[in-house]
């Protein structure tokens, strides 16, 4: 399944502060990978990196021209993973009214649960 | 923690730091309720969305027994399965959950806890669900919320609303 993958590597981004801190300063706007090194006590390298893992997931892209080459936030990928969020609270709020029903129906003078299902 | 309301009249949902929280009175009393969770008869009844059935395969709840259900959708099938941890008698459950397809079944399971409070004539059930990366999660969710980086997010607040 495609979309598990995709969603794997877009947490193992997001799982470290730096990164989403960049994030954070990227949902502002563009900015070049200087002016995103300025808030952090770490070197440009170091940003550099981070930006590959990001870039890697799809969450930032970068400007091909000019020698600035800004840096841009995606936000598709995050979208994902609230998506994702979503389906399973779906899930179970769903099963959570049929549950109710299901009870309401036990308890009932005839205590027959009929099929609930395709509603 | 921030805590970010999610739910309807009927279902409680936020999510409070690590984790999903889902809350639910149900007009039952909890040795009932109870049983809903924990007898394999009786999951097929309610677990998973509208128009769906469950087969459960395995369901052994105790401490370290497994459980593996199949929810079954026009078009398809989710497998799901884990292994029961923690088992309080009308209390407390706690169990591990995969869906159980590749690759996501080869990632750390998300683990499940799920408390049942003697209301007397209803019973209030917390469910609590911690997934493999919480504060990746609540983070997406707060982009989400506050930032309108999520276009589609309203588009979903609306499904749940609907759940």
């Amino acid at each position: 399944m495609a979309q598990a993958d995709h969603l794997s590597v877009t947490f193992a981004a997001l799982t470290n502060p730096t990164r989403r801190a960049i994030l954070e300063r990227l949902a502002e706007g563009e900015a070049t990978v200087g002016e995103l090194a300025g808030p952090f006590e770490v070197t440009l390298p170091t940003i550099s990196r981070h930006l590959k893992v990001l870039q890697h997931a799809g969450l930032v892209e970068q400007g091909r021209q000019a020698q600035w080459r800004p840096c841009r936030l995606r936000a598709e990928p995050l979208r994902d993973v609230v998506t994702w969020m979503g389906r399973y609270r779906e899930f179970l709020g769903q099963s959570f009214d049929r549950l109710d029903s299901y009870l309401q129906q036990l308890q009932s003078p005839s205590g027959k649960p009929t099929a609930e299902e395709g509603r | 923690m921030t805590r970010t309301d999610l739910g309807n009249a009927a279902t409680t949902m936020y999510a409070d730091g690590d984790e999903l929280v889902i809350e639910r009175v149900f007009a039952a009393p909890r040795e009932l309720v109870w049983a809903m969770m924990t007898a394999p008869e009786h999951v097929p009844h309610w677990w998973g969305p509208h128009g769906t059935t469950t087969d459960v395969l395995e369901m052994d709840v105790w401490p370290g027994g497994a459980w593996r259900w199949v929810n079954k959708f026009p078009g398809g099938e989710a497998p799901f399965r884990g292994e029961y941890v923690e088992v309080q008698q009308y209390e407390r459950l706690v169990r591990t959950s995969v869906f159980d397809v590749a690759p996501a079944n080869s990632g750390p399971a998300a683990l499940e806890t799920v408390t049942f409070e003697d209301l007397g004539a209803t019973t209030k059930v917390v469910y609590h669900t911690r997934f493999p990366s919480p504060e990746v999660l609540s983070y997406a969710l707060a982009q989400g919320m506050t930032k309108g980086a999520l276009e589609q997010f309203d588009r979903l607040a609306g499904l749940l609303a609907a759940a």
